[in-house]
C-alpha cells in the first residue's frame, strides 16, 4: 500500500452548449489533447484499464454509452467500467481509479468523463436531473435540485445571515474567472467582459434566493485524466503530481431528512451548537439543512491523510463542486476554511478571490466554465493539474490566472444536494 | 400490460389512454435540421462544420408500488395524514419509512400513527423557474414542513401567501387538494397564523426586487401558456 499515485497527464474538450460533436469524438479530443501534451505515453499500450464517467443515460438516450466511447477511442479489449453518482460521478471516477492503481492490479488508469446535456430542452433535463432525487417525495412538487439547493441556502442565510450580495460576489469571482478560460462555456457565450454584483441581480430569477448568474450551467463537453503509480510515473513525466489524500463521505437522499439526522449526531460535538455570536437561531445538530455533511466526512478524511490540519494554509488554492453560490460558501465552512456560519467573512474578505489567501474556482468551474456532470470534476483536476505543473499560462494563453510555486490543492466534488462527497488532495512533486 | 397485479382490491378505472401515451414517440425520428457549427476543443481553435441534428421522442409509463409505504399514500387519497412510528425509539417520519434508521433500532418495523394536520415551515424558496410538469403553475412556493411530531421535513407547496411573509418558523396547516391522486402534491400548506413582519427574512430592497421577479414570471408563463397559466403566487 506505500505504492503512491501521480497524475501524469490528461486533457479537455472544452464546455459550451450545444457541442455539435458526437460524445465519443468530445472524448477523443480531449484524448488527443493528452497525447499531443506528452509524447512519452504510448497509447494505446501504456493504458491498463479506464473508468468511465458520465451521469445519466436519460440525457443521451442511451445506455452502456461507455461501450461506444472505449471501442471509440481504441481501447478494446482492455478491462473498463463505468461509475456513476449523480454530480460526484467524476470525482468517484477519479478515487476509483487511485484505488484501482493502489490495489497494485493495475499500474496505469485512464478517466474518461464527459456529459452532452444540450439534447433536450432546460426544463426537461431540470427534470432528469431531479430524478436522481427521490421521485416520490421530492421530485413531484417540482422544486427540483434548483429548488432543493435554494431551501438549502434560505436555511442557511436564516441562520447565519450571509446576504444575496454575497452569493452575487461568488457569482462575479467565479464569472470573471471563466474569462479567462479557454475552455469556459461563459466565455465562449458571453466574451470576455468581467461581470458585477448589479449584472447577477440583474439576471432571471430561478429559485431564491438564486438568480441565473448563481446556477450551474448546462453544458456539452468532455476530460480525461491518466494516473499511474509511482513506479510508471517516471516514465512518463519528471514533473508529476502526487494524490496525497482522498476522502468519502455520504448524506440523506432528501435533504429534508437532514434536521435531526441520529447518524450524525455526536459526530461534530464542536458543531452541534451554533457559535454565539454567529448566530442566535435555535438549529439541528450539524449539518441540518444548511450545511453539507458529506463534504465535512470526505474532507476530514483526505485532510487526514495527507497530513492536513490547517487547510487554508496548508493548501494553495482549490476547485470546489459549486452548482450553486450558496454551495460554494457553505462548503468553506464544511471543508474547514473557516468555522460554521463564518463563510461570508471568507467572502467578504475576498480570500477565495484571485489574490487571495485561497483562491477557488479559478476556473470559473460550474457556474462559469460549464457542468458536463460527467466530466466537470475531471476538468477541475486537469487545471488543478495544469496549475501545479505551472502550465497554466501556456494552457490559457496568458498569465491572469495562472499561480507560481503553487504546492498543494484540493478538489471536491458531490452529487445529489451532497448526498454523496469526495475530495482529493493534489501535490506537486 | 406489463405489470400483473396479484389481485385488484380498488382501483381507478384502467384508462387505454395510458399506455397510449407510452407509446407515443418510439425513438424514431419525426424531423431534422442540417445546421453549421462550430468544431474544436478550445475556443482558440475552432473550425465551422456543417451537422445533421434529428428530432426523436420518447415517453414511458411507470407502474409503481409505494411499497410498505402505500398506507400513506392510500391515506392521501382518503384525506388523512399518516406518519410512521418507530415502537422501540418513537420517532415518527414523514416523509414515512417502513424501517427505523436509528443505529440502535436496528432496522426495527415502524407502525402507521395517524398526524395532525399542522407543522412549520423549516426553509422554503420561491420558484420562478422549474421542469416542464410545473411551468404553468410558477411562480410558487416549495417549503420544507416539519409536520407537529416528527423528526424529518416533508416538502410541499405552500399558497395564499407572500413569499417575503415566509420564514422558517412559520406555523403552517395541511390541507388536501379536492381530488386527491395519490402523490405528495395531494397536499399543500397555507399559513396557520397571520405572518409576522419582524420575523421576515428579505430585506426591504430583496422585496422590492422579488416582487419585479414575480411580475416577469407571470409574464413569461402566460406568454408561454396563455389560459393555461395557473401561477400560484397572488400579489
Ligand atoms: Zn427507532
Amino acid at each position: 500500500m506505500s505504492n503512491r499515485v501521480a497524475v501524469v497527464g490528461g486533457g479537455i474538450s472544452r464546455f459550451d452548449n450545444p457541442r455539435y460533436e458526437l460524445h465519443e469524438e468530445m472524448c477523443a479530443e480531449a484524448v488527443r489533447e493528452m497525447l499531443a501534451d506528452n509524447s512519452n505515453i504510448d497509447y494505446p499500450k501504456d493504458i491498463d484499464a479506464v473508468i468511465y464517467s458520465y451521469f445519466s443515460d436519460h440525457l443521451a438516450g442511451q445506455l452502456c454509452f461507455h461501450w461506444i466511447i472505449h471501442d471509440y477511442l481504441g481501447l478494446l479489449p482492455k478491462p473498463a467500467y463505468r461509475v456513476e453518482s449523480g454530480g460526484a460521478t467524476p470525482i468517484d471516477a477519479l478515487i476509483n481509479a487511485f484505488m484501482y492503481i493502489k490495489s497494485g492490479i493495475f499500474k496505469n488508469v485512464l478517466v474518461v468523463g464527459w456529459e452532452k446535456m444540450s439534447e433536450l430542452d432546460t426544463p426537461k433535463v431540470n427534470e432528469f436531473i431531479a430524478a436522481a432525487s427521490d421521485t416520490d417525495f421530492d421530485f413531484p412538487v417540482g422544486g427540483y435540485y434548483t429548488g432543493y439547493y435554494a431551501v438549502l441556502e434560505t436555511r442557511h442565510m436564516y441562520l447565519y445571515g450571509e446576504t444575496e450580495e454575497d452569493l452575487a460576489k461568488i457569482a462575479v469571482k467565479n464569472h470573471n474567472n471563466a474569462t479567462f478560460n479557454p475552455y469556459a462555456q461563459w466565455r465562449s457565450q458571453h466574451g470576455t467582459t468581467f461581470i458585477t454584483v448589479d449584472d447577477v441581480f440583474k439576471s432571471r430569477l430561478i429559485s431564491w434566493p438564486y438568480r441565473a448568474l448563481n446556477c450551474a450551467m448546462i453544458s456539452d463537453g468532455a476530460a480525461c485524466m491518466l494516473l499511474a503509480s509511482e513506479e510508471t510515473a517516471k516514465k512518463f513525466t519528471d514533473s508529476p503530481v502526487w494524490i496525497t489524500g482522498v476522502g468519502l463521505g455520504t448524506d440523506t437522499m432528501r435533504p429534508g431528512d437532514r434536521v435531526d439526522n441520529p447518524m450524525y449526531r455526536g459526530l461534530y460535538s464542536e458543531d452541534e451548537s451554533i457559535y454565539p455570536g454567529v448566530s442566535t437561531k435555535t438549529a439541528s445538530p450539524y449539518p441540518e439543512m444548511a450545511n453539507f455533511g458529506s463534504i465535512r466526512v470526505s474532507g476530514d478524511m483526505a485532510y487526514k491523510m495527507a497530513g492536513i490540519d490547517n487547510p487554508v494554509k496548508q493548501l494553495d488554492f482549490a476547485e470546489l463542486f459549486n452548482p450553486y453560490d450558496g454551495v460554494e460558501l457553505a462548503e468553506y465552512e464544511d471543508l474547514r476554511f473557516c468555522k460554521r456560519g463564518e463563510g461570508k467573512i471568507l467572502v467578504r474578505e475576498g480570500v477565495t478571490d484571485w489574490g487571495g489567501e485561497l483562491p477557488c474556482q479559478l476556473s470559473g468551474a460550474h457556474t462559469a466554465a460549464g457542468h458536463p456532470v460527467g466530466a466537470t470534476s475531471i476538468a477541475q483536476a486537469m487545471q488543478i493539474y495544469w496549475q501545479l505543473t505551472e502550465q497554466t499560462a501556456n494552457k490559457w494563453k496568458t498569465k491572469a490566472r495562472a499561480l507560481s510555486g503553487a504546492q498543494r490543492a484540493l478538489l471536491q466534488g458531490h452529487g445529489g444536494t451532497g448526498c454523496q462527497s469526495g475530495v482529493i488532495i493534489f501535490e506537486r512533486g | 400490460m406489463a405489470y400483473k397485479p396479484k389481485k385488484i382490491v380498488e382501483s381507478l378505472e384502467y384508462n387505454k389512454q395510458w399506455d397510449e401515451w407510452a407509446r407515443q414517440g418510439n425513438w424514431s425520428p419525426v424531423g431534422w435540421r442540417w445546421i453549421e457549427g462550430p468544431k474544436g476543443y478550445r475556443l482558440d481553435k475552432l473550425s465551422t462544420t456543417n451537422y445533421l441534428v434529428i428530432q426523436r421522442p420518447h415517453a414511458s409509463l411507470y407502474h409503481h408500488s409505494y411499497g410498505m409505504t402505500s398506507k400513506f399514500f392510500k391515506g392521501l387519497l382518503e384525506k388523512k395524514l399518516y406518519g410512521s412510528k418507530c415502537p422501540k425509539c418513537g420517532s415518527i417520519y414523514l416523509p414515512p419509512r417502513a424501517h427505523c434508521w436509528n443505529a440502535e433500532c436496528r432496522l426495527e418495523e415502524t407502525e402507521w400513527v395517524e398526524l395532525p394536520p399542522r407543522g412549520e415551515v423549516h426553509t422554503f424558496s420561491v420558484m420562478a423557474f422549474s421542469a416542464t410538469p410545473f411551468l404553468k403553475t410558477l411562480p410558487f412556493i416549495i417549503a420544507y414542513v416539519r409536520v407537529e411530531g416528527c423528526c424529518t421535513t416533508v416538502p410541499t407547496r405552500l399558497l395564499k401567501v407572500n413569499p417575503w411573509d415566509v420564514y422558517p418558523g412559520l406555523k403552517v396547516n395541511i390541507n388536501f387538494v379536492e381530488h386527491p391522486k395519490g402523490d405528495i402534491m395531494d397536499i399543500y400548506c397555507t399559513p396557520a397564523e397571520t405572518p409576522d413582519p419582524s420575523k421576515r427574512i428579505m430585506s426591504s430592497e430583496t422585496i422590492e426586487r422579488l416582487k419585479d421577479d414575480m411580475r416577469k414570471v407571470k409574464e413569461w408563463v402566460v406568454r408561454k401558456f396563455g389560459s393555461e397559466a395557473k401561477p400560484s403566487i397572488e400579489i
